[in-house]
């Protein structure tokens, strides 16, 4: 035992003492390893014991049985009082292994299973089965009794799969926000869409949203409204046989749609005919001509420049001739026009005056700054470009200025609008609930208070005196404006294929809400002579929407409200 | 050497006790595994339940059906704005007959109709 060795070869060594050493000696040293070997195995023991005990239960959380596999979970879609729109419940489907079912007779399990399901068509079941693939789906979602009846049947090769079914209690109520899912509860339409756009697709693919534990999406929109908007809507298209009818309720001050209807809609639970061209979203996937409406951006332009004021006057005597076209009013008046008559007789002559004379790029650019040149992005994936003209000339902005040679989405024009009552502030509009703060930080000042206030004023006049007393309602101080356009059929304005729309500000000394109610080719009744211009149609559904959703959006009536020149115009001076 | 003896009898029953509570601790907690994953799932289930039991309120409470049964039911018309008032409009509040702090407030409605009643009737016991 020299020194020279190294110290582990010395440690074994003296542990393990050759025969000449002495029986206690080497005992000892055996013992000494036993204990050391031993004391290693007991630490270990310890350490992993600690490890075990520390470490969370991450292996039993991200175990899955095979039958979550295909149970991807959605978050619940509440509106904005918390009712369920769109839900998440577990169903059964049925599957079959073919390879392992050929041993059974093909012939005998298809006529005991469509006993059970009749509506299974036999040859497709006979030619599943009887396939040699390892998988395939029979039924999806069938019912828990029928779940029952086919396992008593006790066939082989045969089983069930729990998966989320996505069901909307509402039905088509908000079909055409909520939008819809497919056999995979994959999102093909509106929200629903929108959340997987969002990020639940991702979660679906890495596999944690197997579990209902996401967080609700809760929507801008209120149910109770947004029923007796449809419940009107509906009547009014039978009313007025319309192709179709579209409203939208916007909260002016957050952006928030409190309601979106477009009828026809679909059940979103059996979205067949949803991609039917008729049943689209009028509101942000169609694009139209506004007509008459879009004369309250025109005044808007026009007072907020400071060129015109609410005192002057543009001549109307005559029809306006612009190039080979003759623009004409509607009801003429052959005289020289104020603008606020201009606005209450709805003269196109006096609109096209008052953009001429602000000028072709400050009306071009005053519509781009209120975001009606542009694709309107919200949650909704259903869009459409704005059509706009390539060359933008003294005509464009003649025929614009009183809505007709723009075609935009009716929800943009909505959001446009509501900019001009609510003090001026442009807010993008939301489907999801949001904060006034959230929509201060959001919006965007496009005109002057005084403008705004003068807006209002244009607007209740109108409703006291001009084409939109038919939609006012007493007691909640209506504002609003018509708008009637001629379609376009084959490049051609055609005369009695018209859209009709109202805008109405509720109420128009403080605006709360601003209300579109839109129908797509109405037909003329007996008692208007015929006529189906908005005030016969538009404006007296939107009276209708009005008394029905104000006490609900909680708008308390007022009798003794003077008229619009002492209550809007008079403060509006005041402020100064 | 006696004394080694001792100590390897107690270092044995301690290795027999140790081992046996071990055992027993190891059965606990499978035996609480299993509690676990059995209310995990008793929980998932509830939860499945809740959501089916929710879409289904949420179907009956649907405006549209209630509208339905409303008109078929119900002689009930829709609200008129005049229907409604304010809260300034609405008469002051009659005087108190009860002071606030009266433990019993029936009797003290008693006490005062009888203060307001002609003199001579008798105060005092029941019978």
């Amino acid at each position: 035992m020299s020194p020279a060795q190294p110290w582990h070869r010395r440690m074994v060594q003296s542990l393990l003492y050759g025969y000449h050493v002495d029986r206690e000696k080497k005992a000892k040293a055996r013992l000494g390893l036993a204990i050391t070997v031993f004391a290693l195995i007991y630490a270990t023991i310890a350490v992993r014991l600690v490890i075990l005990a520390v470490a969370p239960d991450s292996h039993a959380a991200r175990r899955m049985g095979p039958q979550d596999a295909v149970a991807t979970a959605r978050p619940d879609i509440l509106d904005r009082n918390g009712d369920v729109l769109a839900t998440d419940i577990k169903a059964s489907s049925l599957f079959a292994e073919p390879q392992r079912a050929r041993v059974i007779d093909v012939d005998e399990a298809v006529e005991l299973l469509t006993a059970v399901l009749p509506d299974l068509d036999s040859n497709e079941l006979r030619d599943r089965l009887g396939s040699k693939r390892r998988f395939a789906w029979l039924k999806r979602e069938i019912t828990p009794e029928q779940q029952v009846e086919i396992h008593r049947l006790g066939l082989p090769g045969i089983g069930f799969l729990t998966e989320n079914r996505r069901v909307y209690p509402d039905g088509p109520e908000a079909s055409h926000v909520v939008g819809y899912v497919n056999v995979d509860n994959q999102g093909s339409a509106g929200i629903e869409k929108w959340l997987d756009e969002s990020g639940l697709a991702d979660l679906h693919r890495a596999g944690f949203a197997s579990d209902r534990q996401q967080k609700p999406v809760q929507l801008s929109i209120d149910l109770r409204v947004q029923h007796a908007v449809r419940n009107e809507l509906i009547a009014a298209r039978d009313k007025f046989k319309a192709d179709g009818a579209a409203a939208v309720v916007l909260d002016v001050h957050t952006g928030e749609v409190v309601s979106l209807v477009s009828v026809p809609d679909y059940d979103p639970s059996n979205p067949r005919g949803a991609l039917d061209f008729s049943r689209i979203n009028r509101l942000t996937k169609g694009v139209y001509e506004m007509g008459s409406t879009f004369k309250a951006l025109t005044m808007a332009m026009a007072l907020d420049s400071g060129k015109v004021k609410i005192s002057s006057s543009f001549d109307a005597r005559a029809p306006l001739h612009y190039g080979r076209f003759t623009i004409h009013d509607f009801h003429a008046q052959n005289r020289v026009l104020t603008v606020p008559e201009i606005f209450t007789y709805s003269s196109n002559i006096g609109a096209a005056r008052m953009a001429l004379a602000i000028g072709v790029p400050e009306h071009r650019a005053f519509l781009k700054k209120l975001g009606q040149l542009d694709r309107l992005h919200t949650e909704l994936p259903e869009g459409h470009d704005p059509i706009v003209p390539a060359q933008w000339g003294e005509l464009n902005t003649v025929t614009i200025s009183f809505g007709h040679g723009l075609s935009v989405a009716p929800l943009q024009a909505v959001m446009g609008v509501a900019a001009l009552v609510n003090g001026g502030i442009l807010i993008p509009p939301t489907f999801l609930k949001r904060s006034p703060q959230e929509a201060q930080g959001l919006g965007t000042r496009v005109i002057k208070p005084e403008t705004s206030a003068m807006m209002r004023y244009l607007m209740r006049l109108n409703a006291e005196k001009g084409s939109a007393k038919q939609a006012d309602v007493p007691g909640y101080y209506v504002g609003g404006k018509t708008g009637t356009a001629e379609k376009v059929i084959n490049g051609h304005y055609v005369k009695t294929r018209l859209l009709t729309d109202f805008m109405a500000v509720l109420p128009a000394d403080d605006p709360r809400y601003l209300i579109l109610v839109m129908l797509d080719e109405p037909q003329g009744l007996p008692e208007n002579n015929g006529s189906a211009v908005s005030a016969y149609n538009a404006g007296p559904t939107t009276a209708k929407i009005i008394a029905r959703i104000a006490p609900l959006l909680g708008i308390t009536p007022r009798f003794e409200l003077p008229p619009a020149d002492r209550l809007i115009l008079a403060s509006a001076k005041e402020t100064r | 050497m006696n004394l080694v003896r001792m100590l390897n009898l107690v270092v044995v029953a301690a290795l027999v006790l140790a081992a046996a509570y071990v055992y027993k601790i190891k059965f606990e907690s499978t035996l609480q595994a299993e509690r676990v994953a059995k209310l995990r799932n008793e929980i998932r289930h509830e939860r499945d339940k809740i959501a089916a039991l929710r879409a289904e309120w949420s179907q009956l409470d649907n405006p549209s059906r209630i509208q339905g049964i409303a008109e078929r039911h119900l002689s009930l018309k829709s609200v008129e704005a005049t229907q409604f008032d304010t809260l300034d409009h609405l008469p002051e509040r009659p005087p108190d007959r009860v002071s606030p702090d009266a433990s019993d407030p029936i009797a003290a409605m008693i006490e005062s109709l009888r203060n307001d009643m002609p003199t001579g009737t008798v105060r005092g016991k029941t019978p």
